[in-house]
C-alpha cells in the first residue's frame, strides 16, 4: 500500500473516531433549551395550558404572547398542530373544544379582528 | 517495518482525523435536539412554565394536572421552588397577580397529599425511547368517556394511530385538604422583645389543623396611611407558613389573613427595655391555625 494511502487511512479512521465519540458516545448535552424544542406532547399540553387560561382570561392577545415560545410558526399552526395531536392522542372532548376555541381565537387575532 | 518517526506520523494523522472528527460532531453538526422534557427548558423558561401551570390551575381548579405538569419540570421541592420564585417575581416587581397564582398552588400542593391509589402516569412517567415509536395503549382519563361510547369523526383512538400517542395528562379527582376551607383563628400573639431582632418585627406564622406550616396565605396589613399585601411561604428558609413585617413605631396595623377575612386589629410595635434601662422597638409574633 502506498504511503500516502495509509495516511489517509489513518485520518479517516481519526475522523471516524472522532465522530462516533461526538456524536454517539459523548454528543452535546442541552441542558437550557426554549420550549420551542419541546417534544409534540408536552407542546401540545403546552399549549392546552394556554387555552385553559384563554377560556378564562379571554385574553386572545395574552394567548399568542404565550404561544409564541413554541416557535416562529404563526400561533394558530401552533394550535392547530396541538389540537391534532390531541385528536390522536385520545384528548378528552373538553380539551379539544378548549384547543378549538384557542385556535379560533388566535386566528381572530393574527388576522386583526377582535377576539 | 515501521520505525519510531512514522509510527509518530501516523499517530499526529491520527489525532488530527479526531481532532476534525469531534469538530464536526460537537460543533460544526452537533446532535440534534428536538424532543426535550421540560426538565431540560433554561431557568427562565421554567419559570414561564410554573407560572402557566398556575394561570392553568386558577383556570380549572385541577390540582393534580397541575401537580403531573409540574413534575415533568423534576424540581425536587415544587412547593419550595413555587414559593422561591414568587418571592422573586415580587422582588422583581412582577405584577401581583402572578405572584398570587404562584402562591395559590404552592399553597393548595402543600395541603394536599398526591394521589397514589391509582396508576396516573404523568407525561414524564409515560414518555418512550427517543429510537422508538411504538404504539402505546391508551391510556383514558377517569372521567373520559370511553370511545366505544362517544363514537365521533373527531374522536380518534390510539387503536386506529399507527405511530405514537402519548396519552394527555390523566384527569384527577381532587384530594380533600385536611380542613377545607375552615378559617384560620389566632391561636397565638405574643410580645417579643429580643434586641438580635430587626425593631418592630411582625411574624406570622400560619398551620393547617395539623400544625403543618401553610405557604400561600395572602395577608394584607393595613395602617392609616397605608397598606402592604404578601404571603406566607416567601421565605422558605425560615418556614413555609412564615411571613414577616416591619413594624414602624407609634403606628396602628391592622392584619386580615385572605381565606376567609381572619381579622386582628390594633397591633403596634411594643416598647421593650433593655437590661441598661435604655429602650428600643419590640417585635409581634402571631400564630394562625386551622381548628
Amino acid at each position: 500500500m502506498p504511503r500516502w494511502a495509509l495516511f489517509l487511512l489513518v485520518f479517516a479512521l481519526g475522523v471516524t473516531a472522532g465522530l462516533i465519540y461526538g456524536w454517539v458516545i459523548a454528543p452535546v448535552q442541552y441542558t437550557e433549551t426554549a420550549p420551542a424544542s419541546l417534544r409534540a406532547d408536552y407542546r401540545t399540553d403546552y399549549v392546552l395550558m394556554v387555552a385553559e387560561t384563554f377560556h378564562v382570561e379571554q385574553d386572545a392577545a395574552l394567548a399568542v404572547r404565550r404561544l409564541s415560545v413554541l416557535g416562529s410558526e404563526p400561533p394558530e399552526t401552533i394550535v392547530l398542530q396541538a389540537l391534532d395531536f390531541a385528536q390522536q392522542g385520545g384528548y378528552v372532548q373538553e380539551d379539544l373544544s378548549l384547543l378549538a376555541a384557542l385556535a379560533q381565537a388566535v386566528r381572530l387575532v393574527t388576522q386583526g379582528g377582535a377576539p | 517495518m515501521i520505525n519510531f518517526r512514522q509510527a509518530a506520523a501516523f499517530l499526529l494523522i491520527f489525532l488530527s482525523g479526531l481532532g476534525v472528527g469531534l469538530l464536526v460532531a460537537w460543533v460544526i453538526a452537533p446532535v440534534e435536539y428536538v424532543d426535550a422534557t421540560p426538565a431540560l427548558l433554561r431557568s427562565d423558561y421554567k419559570d414561564q412554565y410554573r407560572l402557566l401551570v398556575a394561570s392553568a390551575y386558577a383556570a380549572n381548579g385541577n390540582l393534580e394536572r397541575a401537580r403531573s405538569r409540574l413534575s415533568l419540570l423534576e424540581d425536587p421541592d415544587p412547593v419550595q421552588v413555587l414559593t422561591a420564585q414568587a418571592q422573586r417575581s415580587l422582588a422583581a416587581g412582577q405584577p401581583w397577580e402572578s405572584v398570587r397564582l404562584l402562591a395559590a398552588l404552592a399553597s393548595a400542593l402543600q395541603n394536599t397529599s398526591p394521589v397514589v391509589s391509582s396508576p396516573s402516569p404523568t407525561l414524564a412517567s409515560l414518555a418512550l425511547p427517543q429510537e422508538e415509536t411504538p404504539t402505546v395503549p391508551p391510556t383514558p382519563r377517569p372521567d373520559s368517556p370511553s370511545p366505544a361510547e362517544t363514537p365521533s369523526p373527531a374522536f380518534v383512538t390510539a387503536t386506529q394511530v399507527p405511530s405514537l400517542v402519548i396519552p394527555p395528562t390523566p384527569r384527577p379527582t381532587r384530594t380533600p385538604t385536611a380542613t377545607p376551607g375552615a378559617l384560620f383563628v389566632l391561636t397565638r400573639q405574643d410580645v417579643i422583645c429580643n434586641p438580635a431582632l430587626p425593631d418592630g418585627l411582625l411574624q406570622i406564622t400560619v398551620l393547617d389543623a395539623a400544625r403543618k406550616p401553610v405557604p400561600g396565605i395572602e395577608i394584607t396589613i393595613t395602617w392609616s396611611s397605608g397598606e402592604e399585601r404578601f404571603f406566607t411561604g416567601l421565605k422558605p428558609d425560615v418556614g413555609n407558613g412564615y411571613a414577616d413585617f416591619i413594624m414602624a413605631p407609634d403606628v396602628i396595623y391592622t392584619l386580615r389573613l385572605a381565606p376567609g377575612g381572619t381579622f386582628v386589629s390594633d397591633l403596634a410595635a411594643p416598647i421593650c427595655p433593655t437590661e441598661g434601662g435604655e429602650i428600643y422597638l419590640g417585635g409581634l409574633r402571631l400564630e394562625f391555625q386551622q381548628p
